[in-house]
């Protein structure tokens, strides 16, 4: 208990000295979920409609892939990109390998699955007279897809939610692709694994609390918002 | 207006719609009835181009409507109201203002038609409500109207009156009579023949998919003995062997089509014969000739000019009428 204890007192001096290095990392890491959670749902959110809303061959296939997916390791995905963006790789050229760009694509690969599986969940369970309703009463492609994603819009905001949480939370393909360099790539959770490992647990713990703040002042925000959207329809 | 031709939906391998030729006519206010599985929703689902059939096609305006693209095209002259509408999660107003939106009907008075609109189902005061608060009665007559503003040119109507009260009953006549007047084309599918008959113009059975045409004479009001299978059922002074898997009260209908005549009683595989004198002749408008034979009660027979002359069958004539157990549809 003295150790939490001691984190918690660490978590609250770094907080409100305002520590230049924490909030430099929490930001990172901010930075890099926020980018890697819109451009997953970017990517797996027309995904997860098409595979939820249209007829194709192959579709249990895709959806079946798109479950396994979920369960991707988060090292292997680590090793995936490092093998492209290493020097040697195919994307080599670019430059990326430990920076905060190859961290985001790591995470954008492990959380558009995530995306498209619970969007595909989400619009299948939307009542099918929804998509009847709106085609009979005239509206095109776009305005059906709308209208379905609209009646789907809590379950759509929880895979957003989920896909944010997956990408703020990991460590094992940020710490491979980014390296965890000090000032550049050091992620709130890379930091607390390199604590830990330094045998500074009070660090590693008020790092922690300080990811588990960030992440429930963006949930919070992000319930705001959803509820503001909500109040002009009764 | 609208119309079908060799139209076939299945469901997991099974056929739920069969229907080789229909035509609907503008004005006119056509009936499907039959009991629930029939085939009532997926036909008007067809018909209303939210479904695409497994083989055959649908046709609007004589021509028929197979791409995709055909079919959007097709959806802005046809409108379904289903049997448990759908109304999204907004007020009344705005669901129908949606509905105007998805049709590119930009109307300067949109507020004025969509409570005009509300008004022909006697629901003006429903427009500030939250749609998903409202009755199925109510819900029905706000579905109801959502269509009407639409001004499609072919309304179809799913049990309209499934959860009517008395005065959505009224509303629902009044503005049939009107499409009638403004000569939109109405299909209603009920499995209530009292409605059927008072609606519309034209009856047709629909059993397992199939379409038959109904006349009331040949309906009869009956109590099946419990049980399944072939039964004999009292129809009147009638006695008909029936096949079929329910009980209790229910219609017998039997299609003028399916009616077997001869001038000799046959040895048939038709379990229900009966015999008498025909007691009217006449054209019924489509080329074919409807007699009216008094068997202990009038039944209605539908023949080719060909077989009118090749029997010689003329006003008095005793003839033989057969009808196939299977045929004998129950409602």
């Amino acid at each position: 208990m003295e150790l939490f204890a001691e984190g918690l007192r660490r978590a609250l001096a770094l907080l409100l000295a305002g520590d230049p290095e924490v909030l430099s990392i929490a930001a990172l890491s901010l930075r890099v979920a926020v980018v890697a959670t819109g451009l997953a749902c970017l990517v797996g959110v027309p995904i997860g409609f098409l595979v939820g809303t249209t007829q194709f061959w192959g579709r249990r296939a895709a959806i079946t892939a798109l479950n396994t997916m979920l369960a991707f390791p988060t090292v292997v995905v680590g090793v995936l990109v490092w093998g492209l963006l290493a020097r040697s790789g195919p994307f080599g050229g670019a430059g990326l390998l430990y920076t905060w760009w190859a961290i985001v694509l790591a995470e954008v690969i492990l959380a558009a699955p995530i995306a498209a599986a619970l969007t595909a969940a989400a619009v299948q369970g939307v009542d099918p007279r929804v998509r009847r309703t709106a085609l009979t009463l005239g509206a095109g492609p776009w305005l059906v897809h709308w209208t379905v994603a609209r009646e789907a819009r809590f379950a759509l905001f929880g895979a957003v939610v989920v896909a944010f949480g997956r990408v703020i939370a990991e460590v094992g393909a940020a710490m491979i692709v980014g390296g965890n360099i000090r000032h550049q790539t050091r992620t709130l959770t890379t930091a607390v694994a390199l604590s830990t490992s330094q045998g500074d647990f009070a660090l590693a713990i008020a790092l922690g609390l300080v990811l588990l703040a960030l992440a429930l002042t963006v949930n919070v925000l992000l319930h705001l918002f959803q509820g503001r959207g909500d109040a002009g329809r009764a | 207006m609208l119309g079908a031709r060799d139209l076939r939906q299945r469901y997991a391998g099974r056929t739920v719609v069969d229907v080789p030729s229909l035509d609907l006519e503008p004005g006119t206010v056509t009936a499907l009835v039959g009991p629930n599985g029939s085939g009532k929703s997926t036909l008007l689902r067809l018909l209303a181009f939210v479904e695409s059939p497994a083989e055959g096609t649908v046709l609007l305006r004589g021509r028929p409507v197979q791409t995709a693209a055909a079919r959007r095209a097709a959806r802005r002259d046809v409108t379904l109201v289903e049997q448990h509408p759908l109304l999204f999660a907004m007020t009344v107003a705005e669901n129908l203002r949606y509905a105007l939106t998805a049709r590119r009907q930009r109307d300067p008075d949109a507020a004025g038609r969509i409570l005009q609109a509300l008004d022909r189902v006697g629901v003006a005061d429903l427009a500030n409500r939250a749609a998903r608060q409202l009755s199925a009665g109510e819900l029905q007559r706000v579905a109801l109207a959502r269509a009407l503003l639409l001004r499609p040119r072919a309304l179809l109507l799913d049990e309209p009156a499934s959860a009517a009260d008395r005065g959505a009953r009224s509303a629902l006549a009044e503005v049939l009579t009107a499409l009638h007047k403004e000569e939109v084309t109405v299909c209603l599918a009920s499995h209530q023949l009292e409605d059927a008959y008072r609606w519309s113009s034209r009856v047709l059975a629909l059993a397992d998919g199939r379409l038959a045409p109904v006349t009331p004479e040949n309906l009869f009001r009956v109590t099946l003995p419990p049980g399944g299978g072939p039964r004999v059922v009292r129809a009147g002074p009638l006695e008909f062997l029936v096949v079929t898997e329910t009980s209790g009260p229910a219609t017998l209908a039997i299609s003028p089509d399916d009616i077997i005549v001869s001038t000799a009683a046959l040895q048939s595989s038709a379990r229900n014969q009966f015999a008498g004198g025909v007691v009217a002749v006449s054209d019924d408008g489509h080329g074919h000739v409807r007699l009216v034979v008094d068997v202990g009660t009038p039944l209605v027979v539908r023949i080719t000019p060909a077989a009118l002359a090749e029997l010689g069958i003329s006003l008095g004539t005793r003839v033989h009428l057969s009808v196939k157990a299977m045929a004998v549809r129950v409602i």
